[in-house]
């Protein structure tokens, strides 16, 4: 556990634990991670705090994220310009809320950023039919997606106005006791 | 897209300084804690809590039981001094954080079997990991036991030179692994061995009292911890989970990010498309059962349940013959070949039905369709139980009742019987793993490719292994180091079940509710299984008479007199009457018994009528949201009209309380409201009470001050919008805008 790394400052390290669900160790290792994505880019001295993002095509390079249907928005929603370049404290920031220590109404919070497509704070038909489509690999036709979509709102909405808002989509999430091991990414 | 709207920006001044006012009022780790789960970017949060740290450590040491000190170090007054001050009341505090950091990341290291668990849960989910988590548990179970175990009661054996001699005509033969008896009958792998007497050193130890108490604040401690993981297990996996929203939940929530595997992935997909496909059939086919077709399945449901007690029973009642014919046997007069061989009948019978009768289980399940696919695992799980509850039973009652007379030393008798069933039950959960897992994969993938690689059934390995450590707590008194045995066994068998699945099964097709299933197994590891060991124990502490030439409590009438001569021992010392007292008035008198059952049923009924209470709640309150739904919608309309009717509203006003307004009232609701209902008893009094203050509140621009809850201020405005919305439906300036309706 000494202090022999010459990547961060201290200050650094503790504001990134202080910050993050992540111990020293773990940071040091995802920055290894997100060093091993693109090496001529990413300097190995951050104590000058070096303005460097990587694209998206890194990111969803990752074998944790390539075969998983939402890197895409996940990319999105934890990037700082919403395009999915991600800074290393986006990095850090998205592991740490897909890891199992974050709390459900955080994971809640961006789960329901990552199924919002259209980003108007509510998931509406189009972003359940686009959420089930990734699902299903678009083998479902176009009325059984239009029933599903139309059940899920009858069983989630609860303030009756045709969409999901933060509020149904985490009393979902409250009724559902799995969902802290399911919205998690182990890295 | 914009990217000041991926993130709930804490960009309104006063927003960002009440929060801080907040986060200072709070002890450091709440504060870290509330730090990391805003939901908001890194920058913002790094520069929070910049801004929350410098503020709070003036607030902290300024105000309150250190402004005597500050002011004496002021007084001196140089400016030195006051950054020596800040220095070193906020260095240590770091360096204490930072300490704290790494303990917490040596812990981590330190745990077993991280990375594999990790692997498994990433290929396979989390139903099957549940299985590998409770294996590690029971681990624990058992290493704990050994150590206290032999700590105290093997230990001082060996020290005071007491421990057994072996008879030199007795010599180890490579049989006695199997069975337990000859060689090790003379160790210290058995009660018989024990000594009773108290050793005089610079201690007395009392080697009854030690053996007494160890086995029996072990199984107390673990019955608390059973009973605390389950009930905190129940508590959050059950007591909220909701069935009805089945598709919602599907699509919403089921989906594992976890899985990396890209073949997984695909046929995670194929099985959610499936399930949703099923489950939209479903409602259609239960309402097209007509009357006949429900009567047949009721007749197949009454006939396959009757097939499975009458052959759970029937396994028992064969058990007991069996038992009794082995004993007749050993005391007939023509001698059998190797009679320690034809101890190994007995368990060798018991695995066999144990591995081959669930098979028949699960073929009446075929049969059977149950409304949902829980209902069925519920149904197998049941029948299960009842087998190896119905076959222990028979065994205990044969050991308790039988054995006792036939014996003069039998508890080492019993404790190697349970040896042998532990051995055998290992040997045949090697061979069900040969046979479940690898012979249905060479089946499945190259002799009948119909059926597909299987998967790994995760209830029928939970029970296997629930009932291997039920073995080992009820041979806990008769053989105090059997918990070594299981613990080679739980070693050998979870990398064995590792290795098995990752090279026979394929992830499970239903994304089934892991967390539900683990508070069942939970359940069923206490109820019927440690209960019931708990109950031979203390049945065999308490009426059985121990054995008169063998074992610590030789002599005695029953075990449990040891307690009574220690109390008398301990009331000749004139200062512990207390707890002579305690023992004979608390201890050994019913109707302390009877007054404490009286007051936990009477608590139980409060707790009962408090959830009627809640449940009716619950109901009022969704009705409320609903009412909100439509004051939305009503609202929205209204604002349209008025936009189309005059469309000069003053945008610049509308914005800067919109973006604030609309922010925060999200952030706070969605964090308070469905958590803070249940506690919110009050309701009809406190609505009534905000929402004539409120009417006050909305004519003066919207302030947000943090003394006024977030739940208050909810209610108050919402009926407040109703009272206008009935009273006056011209005149009425919103505050509060709305997201324009989707086109």
């Amino acid at each position: 556990m000494g202090n022999k790394q010459t990547i961060f400052t201290a200050q650094q390290l503790d504001a990134y634990q202080d910050c993050t669900y992540f111990t020293r160790k773990e940071i040091l290792r995802l920055f290894y991670r997100y060093r091993d994505l693109a090496p001529q880019l990413v300097p190995l001295d951050y104590t000058n705090h070096p303005d460097v993002k990587l694209p998206y095509e890194l990111i969803g390079s990752m074998p944790e994220l390539k075969d998983n249907p939402f890197r895409q928005r996940i990319a999105e929603v934890f990037s700082e310009d919403g395009e999915g370049n991600m800074t290393l404290d986006d990095f850090l920031d998205m592991f740490s809320v897909l890891s199992e220590m974050a709390p459900r109404d955080l994971k809640a919070y961006y789960a329901f950023k990552i199924y919002d497509f259209n980003d108007d704070d509510f998931i509406c038909k189009s972003d359940l039919e686009k959420t089930l489509n990734k699902l299903t690999r678009n083998e479902l036709t176009e009325d059984e997606v239009k029933m599903v979509c139309e059940k899920v709102i009858d069983e989630a909405d609860l303030d009756n106005d045709g969409r999901l808002s933060l509020e149904d989509f985490q009393h979902m999430i409250n009724r559902a006791p799995d969902f802290l091991s399911t919205f998690h990414i182990r890295i | 897209m914009v990217p000041s709207k991926n993130r709930l920006a804490v960009s309104c001044p006063t927003e960002e300084q009440n929060l801080i006012k907040e986060l200072v009022a709070l002890s450091t780790t709440e504060q870290i804690r509330k730090i990391r789960e805003l939901p908001v970017s890194f920058e913002e949060k790094k520069h929070v809590r910049l801004v929350e740290s410098s503020k709070g450590f003036f607030s902290k040491y300024v105000t309150g039981q250190y402004f005597a000190l500050y002011l004496s170090f002021i007084q001196k007054c140089k400016e030195d001094v006051y950054l020596w001050v800040l220095l070193c009341c906020f260095l240590p505090l770091q360096s204490i954080r930072r300490f704290g950091y790494n303990i917490k990341s040596a812990r981590q290291t330190l745990q077993l079997w991280q990375g594999i668990m990790k692997e498994i849960g990433g290929k396979f989910g989390s139903s099957v990991l549940n299985y590998f988590v409770l294996l590690k548990w029971l681990l624990l179970f058992n290493i704990f036991s050994f150590l206290v175990n032999f700590g105290f009661i093997t230990i001082p054996l060996l020290v005071s030179d007491l421990s057994p001699n072996v008879s030199p005509n007795v010599s180890f033969r490579g049989l006695e692994l199997l069975t337990g008896a000859g060689y090790f009958n003379h160790t210290i792998m058995y009660y018989g061995s024990y000594s009773n007497e108290t050793f005089r050193g610079l201690v007395d130890y009392d080697m009854q009292l030690a053996y007494f108490f160890t086995i029996s604040v072990y199984m107390v401690l673990c019955g608390l911890v059973l009973i605390f993981s389950m009930a905190s297990s129940f508590k959050k996996n059950y007591a909220l989970a909701d069935q009805a929203s089945n598709s919602a939940w599907q699509l919403l929530c089921s989906w594992d990010f976890s899985i990396t595997n890209e073949k997984a992935v695909n046929q995670r997909k194929n099985n959610l498309r499936i399930q949703l496909m099923e489950s939209l059939s479903e409602k259609a086919h239960r309402e097209r059962q007509t009357t006949s077709e429900q009567l047949k399945q009721y007749g197949i449901y009454f006939g396959s349940w009757l097939l499975s007690t009458g052959l759970a029973v029937g396994c028992g009642a064969s058990i007991f013959f069996l038992c009794q014919y082995e004993d007749e046997v050993r005391k007939s007069t023509y001698c059998c070949r190797n009679p320690e061989a034809e101890t190994l009948l007995v368990p060798f019978v018991v695995s066999l039905m144990n591995m081959v009768i669930p098979l028949f289980f699960s073929l009446f399940n075929k049969f059977e369709q149950y409304s949902s696919q829980r209902k069925q695992i519920y149904a197998l799980l049941f029948r299960n139980v009842l087998l190896r509850i119905s076959i222990l039973g028979v065994l205990c009652y044969y050991w308790m009742n039988m054995v006792p007379q036939k014996f003069t030393c039998w508890e080492p008798i019993v404790g190697q019987a349970l040896y042998r069933l532990v051995i055998v039950d290992f040997i045949f959960l090697m061979l069900g793993s040969l046979f479940g897992e690898f012979l249905s994969n060479v089946i499945g993938t190259r002799i009948q490719p119909r059926l597909g690689v299987p998967e790994f059934d995760v209830a029928r390995n939970v029970l296997e292994i629930i009932y291997a450590q039920t073995l080992a707590w009820i041979g806990i008194y008769f053989s105090p180091l059997l918990p070594v045995i299981q613990i080679l066994k739980f070693f050998i068998l979870f990398y064995l079940k590792k290795v098995s699945l990752t090279h026979n099964c394929q992830p499970p097709r239903r994304s089934g509710r892991a967390a539900q299933m683990k508070t069942i197994f939970i359940f069923l590891l206490f109820i019927p299984f440690f209960v019931g060991a708990v109950s031979i124990v203390a049945y065999t502490a308490w009426s059985l008479t121990p054995s008169e030439h063998c074992g610590p409590f030789r002599g005695l009438n029953s075990t449990f007199s040891v307690i009574g001569e220690w109390i008398n021992d301990v009331d000749k010392v004139s200062s512990t009457e207390w707890v002579v007292w305690i023992y004979q008035n608390v201890i050994r008198s019913e109707v302390f018994y009877f007054l404490i059952t009286l007051i936990i049923l009477v608590i139980i009924y409060i707790f009962w009528q408090l959830i009627q209470g809640r449940k009716e709640l619950i109901v009022l309150l969704r009705k409320q949201i609903a009412n909100e739904g439509k004051d939305k919608s009503f609202l929205l309309d209204k604002l349209q009209d008025l936009q189309k009717s005059c469309p000069k509203v003053n945008k610049k006003q509308k914005k800067r309380t919109t973006v604030c307004f609309a922010r925060f009232y999200s952030k706070f609701i969605c964090l308070q409201f469905f958590c803070c209902c249940c506690c919110f008893c009050t309701l009809p009094n406190v609505l009534f009470f905000f929402s004539t203050q409120a009417d006050a509140q909305l004519s003066a621009p919207l302030e947000i001050s943090p003394t006024q809850t977030r739940w208050f201020r909810f209610y108050s405005l919402a009926s407040s919008w109703r009272k206008r919305r009935d009273a006056a439906p011209v005149a009425f300036q919103s505050r509060r805008t709305f997201p324009p309706p989707a086109p």
